[in-house]
């Protein structure tokens, strides 16, 4: 059986899922390129991503399952997970076949499968959107560099947009190096490389030290307690965090 | 006196009031304006003891002119004062907001000079916020009683949440511990946010563009164990609380001694187990249809402090079970030892399509260790040597089960408690999508 390789992007892995199904000929493993490691047993595929095949698939599943389904594929591409594509797969191919109460098998492990990704997902982006820090900088932009686990930085946009909605934004995804960004306006993705120095504006500082201070004087020294704050807030994430340096 | 300072002071008095909750509200923003009220909740951070920071979570001023003798802030308490302008405080709430620190404020206050002036200047501080800053965050704000009609209604049309402490659960306690406070001062206040929030619903009615009135509720905290209250007269004011004045939330914190007045117990550690007690049979009202009769009664006022509220309750009533997970409706379900609301709908939701078995359930992602003495899958009992029937040995093997990690970690659990609302939130996502 095939190895599917696509370039990564979402609609190279709805292109797969097209392909798969116009072929008849079910890959055993569909990986973005990056995640590909080549061993001589397998058979190479490469996906060439085509938004029209991927815009079938997408229609195809609003109409034959649902929003939802499509909303937890969405969540489990972001995991950026090993299996993420051919778990994704088997469970459209299973959705295709039962409709929209695929659902609720959840004992059955394709759909218990995506939903395993969809709760990691979701967790991450509710932590982020509470623990992503912004820094005023001098031309007063507010900066918030962040390293999510997870491709969640994505989903942050909608949120941040609406409650910030009358500053100029960027949160900063500096592993896979791009960034949401808004403008007062509309929010929109695009890459990021930062070149020139980060320079804060005069008052941050004063703002961060205030924060630092706080956080101290509200922990409640008689009940230390370190590993209950790193299960709620693990370690990976403390690196932008002001409070935690 | 600069302004590191005053948060200092002013923070430090105000961190264990408990309700650290910013969920049940939604404010959208306005254009131009900044902030929102998510209504699942948010949490910012968790500070080395473990507990969420969601709000900014401080005091007014902590001069007071009262004398509660359960209470640092108490005038005869020699310690250092501060308050805050109106002006610093906004400052600093929309700065730390615009960073993202925080999800909002909760503003508490001693009482400074009388009740009226200090809800005026918590009246000034939130209007501000509102008015001048266009802020369209989380804001929570004590009552304080005793402060005039006006001013408490003009508040709430300010804020998210409003809160009364009641502190102490009955008359007698308060004349021993807060002689300057009431019943009457407390309940006043109650009944006026009630009564704002009814008819502000009843006008939403008509008018959708009817402004708010503090649309997150209103929630108390009462002190446990600083007075000789048991838990059944507790449960008893919590469960009116919630009927009658349609609150929220009722928060325990457990009694941490600031004094040695002869009219307080002489107690070295917090009574932290009972209040997690109090927290678990609270949840049971409210969301697992209980009433604290079934919980407790005149024979037992107390809750075992070994065993959580429903084993017990279950144990008592072991004539109901076990139930057939694949027959027994939701809130049967929901009375089972171990099985929570998520868990209830998962079993709901899984049997549509296909009786479940035992291996079917952890699945599910449901933990067997306390359901297993109280369920059946296909008419059979977990496949284990031997299922205890009877109430002695069940209650035994589940404190065995328990065992003794559990009884080192209450502070751990005590303090998960302190913010159990972002599991409401949950509970409330699920509503809308219909599970229930
Ligand atoms: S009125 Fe409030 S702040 Fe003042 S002593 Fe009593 S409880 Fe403490």
């Amino acid at each position: 059986m095939p190895c599917y390789i696509y370039d990564g992007s979402f609609d190279g892995l709805l292109t797969a899922i097209y392909d798969a199904y116009y072929n008849k000929d079910f890959p055993e493993q569909i990986v973005s390129r990056d995640n590909f490691i080549d061993n001589f047993l397998i058979t190479k595929v490469y996906i060439q991503t085509d938004e029209e095949k991927s815009k079938k698939v997408h229609d195809a599943i609003l109409q034959k399952i649902s929003r939802h389904a499509m909303s937890g594929i969405m969540y489990a591409y972001l995991s950026e997970h090993e299996n993420a594509g051919i778990y994704i797969l088997e469970y459209l191919r299973f959705g295709f076949k039962t409709g929209r109460i695929v659902d609720s098998y959840l004992a059955d492990d394709r759909v218990n499968n995506i939903n395993r990704l969809v709760t990691k997902v979701t967790r991450e982006k509710h932590l982020l959107s509470g623990i992503i820090r912004f820094r005023l900088l001098q031309n007063n932009i507010y900066y918030a560099p962040i390293e999510p686990q997870y491709n969640t930085t994505c989903l942050l946009g909608k949120h941040f947009a609406e409650r910030m909605s009358d500053q100029i934004f960027v949160i900063h995804d500096v592993k896979r190096s791009y960034g949401v960004f808004y403008d007062k306006n509309k929010w929109f993705m695009s890459d990021i490389s930062i070149k020139e120095d980060i320079v804060f504006h005069e008052n941050e500082l004063f703002y961060q030290e205030l924060w630092k201070h706080y956080f101290d004087y509200t922990t409640i020294k008689s009940r230390i307690n370190p590993k209950l704050q790193s299960n709620h807030m693990p370690k990976r994430y403390w690196k932008y965090l002001i409070e935690m340096k | 006196m600069d302004l590191n300072e005053k948060i200092k002071i002013l923070s430090d008095s105000a961190k264990y009031d408990v309700s650290c909750s910013s969920s049940g509200s939604s404010r959208k923003n306005k254009k131009g304006g900044i902030g929102n009220a998510a209504p699942s909740g948010i949490c910012h951070s968790w500070t080395p003891d473990g507990r969420c920071i969601s709000l900014l979570k401080i005091l007014l001023t902590n001069y007071c002119i009262y004398d509660c003798k359960y209470c640092v802030n108490r005038v005869s308490n020699d310690i250092p004062r501060a308050a805050f302008t109106p002006d610093e405080l906004v400052n600093l709430t929309i700065n730390f907001y615009r960073r993202n620190y925080i999800e909002g404020l909760f503003l508490s206050s001693a009482v400074c000079v009388s009740p009226d002036h200090t809800m005026e200047m918590l009246l000034k501080s939130v209007k501000r916020l509102r008015e001048e800053f266009n802020f369209n965050g989380y804001i929570h704000v004590k009552a304080i009683p005793g402060a005039s009609n006006v001013l408490i209604e003009e508040t709430g049309k300010y804020v998210d949440r409003m809160s009364v402490n009641i502190e102490l659960p009955s008359g007698e306690s308060l004349k021993l511990l807060a002689p300057q406070k009431t019943k009457e001062s407390i309940i006043k206040p109650m009944g006026l946010i009630k009564s704002g929030i009814i008819q502000n619903r009843e006008e939403k009615l008509k008018f959708k563009s009817a402004p708010q009135f503090v649309p997150g509720g209103q929630s108390t905290q009462l002190i446990v164990g600083a007075t000789k209250d048991d838990d059944l007269k507790i449960l008893k004011l919590s469960e009116s609380l919630y009927n009658s004045y349609k609150l929220k939330r009722v928060y325990y914190s457990a009694y941490v001694p600031v004094s040695n007045h002869p009219n307080l117990p002489a107690i070295i550690k917090p009574p932290l187990l009972r209040e997690h007690r109090l927290y678990q049979a609270d949840w049971l009202l409210r969301f697992y249809g209980f009433n604290s009769g079934e919980l407790l009664n005149e024979e037992n006022p107390n809750f075992d402090e070994l065993l959580d509220p429903k084993s017990g309750w279950a144990i008592r009533n072991l004539d109901t079970f076990p139930v057939e997970v694949n027959k027994a409706d939701y809130y049967t379900l929901l009375r089972v030892p171990g099985i929570g609301v998520k868990s209830a709908q998962r079993i709901v939701q899984g049997r549509r399509v296909s009786m479940l078995d035992f291996d079917d359930l952890k699945k599910l992602g449901i933990v067997l260790k306390r359901a297993k003495y109280f369920i059946t899958c296909k008419g059979r009992y977990f496949p284990q040597k031997s299922i205890p029937t009877n109430p002695v040995s069940i209650k035994n093997r589940l404190l065995l089960e328990d065992n003794i990690r559990d009884h080192e970690n209450v502070e751990q659990l005590s303090l998960f408690s302190l913010f159990p609302d972002i599991m409401a939130a949950e509970l409330h996502m699920s509503r809308i999508t219909g599970v229930l």
